[in-house]
């Protein structure tokens, strides 16, 4: 990171902080961090960021569990012949059910670990420059600027309707 | 109403609790250890202990379990397929009920050690390679529900706990002390970045969309454990829709009766207002009247079947030894409910929570007549025999509802109760809280 100078902007909606973020766009400042107490669509949409790729961690998961039920199941058999009436030892339907439920099971595994992947949780480091409002009421941006451009950057945040802060 | 005042109303039930709740929690305690000293005096003089014998090998443990995994279904109901509906009336209700679906699966789980006998032996279903290449045989129902109930427990329990992340998260930054380094460590350190929102509303949607299928399957695998045997009474093509819609209307009915006292001890009110208790009574009218179609279709075929051990095992459970076990299951189960039909009764508190009580009678009674019921009436009568359950069986028929309270009374107390993300998303979408 160029800068060295950040400032926490703290806002009471999230239409002010998407505002502040758009009017972001083309300035010297660089927005490191967006905090919000909820998912909002609006800031989403500031923020202009792509879709999340956890689906391919879950597809892959369920993939995996799929052939790995199916796979154990007729693993299993084969290594004990249990014969009855005739019936096929590799019995397709009954596998199909142990199948679906290790789907399931490594999609969600897949699910999870995508989604820790992704977030990079458990992190604790983010804990340093955040402002415990923002779990609350407020939606908090963290920006940085050239030593020098702070109290633009604060004066710019204030005028947005937030509450600014150099950290 | 404000992000401010949800948050406050939420946290205030973590204050630390008067002496009537630990005096609680105490008895509740007693009663777990009363089931664990039932179960432990089963493991030293045997399997006996209990009033299981030929015919009826299956008795109470057996319908234990059913009935537990069965109150586990509504919370996967109400915080999954309710999500993908987008039905908002769920979203102050949801947590508790998921919170009764992990506790339920856990204490279902305990019932097959329990019927076991030898519990130490349970590591026989457990495929892994051994000397004399002897494997559990995957086309068995037992094999199913086993990969099925720890797949519902483990996906339950990681729905559970990532949809309390943010929440975590919000007692963290409230709390001081060692409560607050408790608190940073459970919620992962999430200060609800943008990049985790974005994926985790992503996360949150793969897990609804994960496990409504699984909730569906889950009860129609257990449904399998009988209708896959070829007992009169078990054996029947309709068992999977009618236990998943009987699981439903037990989960709810005890969603009724854990949130009407939480609403009111908790001043809930302004949350779980009276408008979701009603809607839960709505779900429950139809449930109700799936299960009563059910009990009727089951008459049905049995006439249809021209089946003489069927049709004698259909007439004996409505007139035979267990017929009030049958008419309680009939009552709570299928007349009792149609009483939701009065908006009156719908809307009044008493009249909620003694209903939803009957119906779990109702429920627990379902399985005693379905796996008692067949297993002492089938083919031959000279192997026709009656069971009734030992006192060591009430006993750990009490822990295990002791054992549920417990984890539930605790939970109220330690973790957030209703959603406070949830809560909030749902007044910023009215825009209730932009000032």
């Amino acid at each position: 990171m160029s800068a060295d100078k950040h400032v926490m902007a703290l806002f009471e909606n999230d239409v002010r902080a998407a505002s502040a973020i758009e009017g972001m766009a083309g300035s010297p400042w660089k927005l490191e961090r967006v905090h919000s107490p909820i998912p909002s669509d609006k800031i989403l949409h500031a923020l202009k960021t792509k879709k999340s790729k956890l689906g391919y961690f879950t597809l892959a998961g369920g993939i995996i569990g799929f052939f790995s039920g199916i796979g154990l199941s007729i693993y299993t058999a084969t290594e004990w012949h249990l014969i009855i009436s005739g019936k096929p030892v590799v019995a397709l339907i009954p596998f199909l059910i142990v199948g679906f439920e290790f789907t399931i099971l490594f999609a969600v595994f897949g699910n999870v670990l995508g989604l820790l992947f992704q977030t990079n949780l458990p992190e604790f480091k983010s804990l340093r420059a955040y402002d415990e409002r923002c779990s609350g009421e407020h939606f908090g941006l963290l920006a940085s600027c050239a030593e020098g451009e702070e109290k633009r950057l604060v004066a710019y945040f204030q005028e947005k309707g937030g509450e600014a802060r150099l950290i | 109403m404000t992000y401010g005042q949800i948050e406050q109303t939420v946290l205030q039930t973590l204050r630390p609790a008067p002496f009537r709740y630990w005096a609680t929690v105490v008895l509740m305690f007693l009663g777990l250890l009363t089931g664990a000293a039932c179960w432990a005096y089963q493991i030293a003089v045997g399997i006996g202990a209990g009033g299981q014998n030929i015919p009826v090998a299956w008795g109470t443990y057996l319908i234990n379990f059913v009935f537990w995994v069965g109150i586990a279904h509504s919370g996967t109901l109400i915080s999954a397929i309710l999500y993908l509906f987008r039905a908002g009336w769920r979203t102050p209700i949801a947590r508790a009920a998921e919170t009764m679906t992990v506790f339920a699966v856990c204490i279902a789980g305990l019932f097959p050690f329990i019927h076991l006998g030898r519990a130490w032996m349970v590591y026989y279903i457990l495929p892994y390679p051994n000397e004399r290449t002897l494997w559990p045989n995957f086309q068995s129902p037992l094999v199913f529900d086993m990969v099925a109930i720890s797949t519902y427990l483990t996906v339950s329990s990681l729905f559970w706990y990532t949809g309390m992340l943010p929440d975590l998260a919000t007692i963290r930054d409230r709390a001081t002390g060692l409560r607050k380094k408790i608190y940073q460590i459970i919620s992962l350190g999430w200060t609800g970045r943008y990049e985790q929102w974005r994926h985790y509303s992503r996360a949150y949607l793969f897990f609804a969309a994960l496990a409504t299928p699984l909730v569906v399957s889950v009860h129609s695998v257990v449904s399998w454990d009988f209708a896959l045997g070829i007992m009169p009474g078990y054996h029947s093509t309709i068992f999977a829709p009618y236990f998943v819609a009987g699981a439903i209307h037990s989960g709810l009915a005890m969603v009724l009766t854990l949130i009407i006292p939480l609403r009111s001890i908790f001043h809930y009110e302004a949350f779980i207002t009276k408008d979701i208790l009603d809607n839960v009574a709505k779900t429950i009218i139809l449930t109700g009247l799936i299960v009563g179609y059910a009990y009727i279709v089951e008459y049905f075929l049995a006439w249809y079947s021209n089946n003489i051990v069927e049709q004698e095992s259909f007439r004996w459970r409505a007139v035979g030894h267990y017929s009030l076990e049958f008419w309680i299951m009939v009552i709570c189960n299928t007349v009792v409910p149609l009483l939701f039909f009065f908006r009156k009764v719908r809307r009044s508190i008493p009249w909620l929570f003694t209903i939803s009580v009957l119906i779990n009678i109702g429920m627990w009674y379902e399985r005693f007549v379905i796996i008692i019921g067949s297993a002492a009436h089938d083919f031959m009568p000279n192997a026709w025999g009656l069971y009734s359950p030992s006192l060591i069986e009430y006993g750990i028929l009490l822990g295990s509802f002791c054992m549920f309270f417990f984890l539930f009374l605790l939970f109220v107390k330690h973790l957030p109760s209703v959603s406070i993300t949830e809560l909030k998303e749902g007044v910023h979408q009215g825009e209730g809280h932009v000032r």
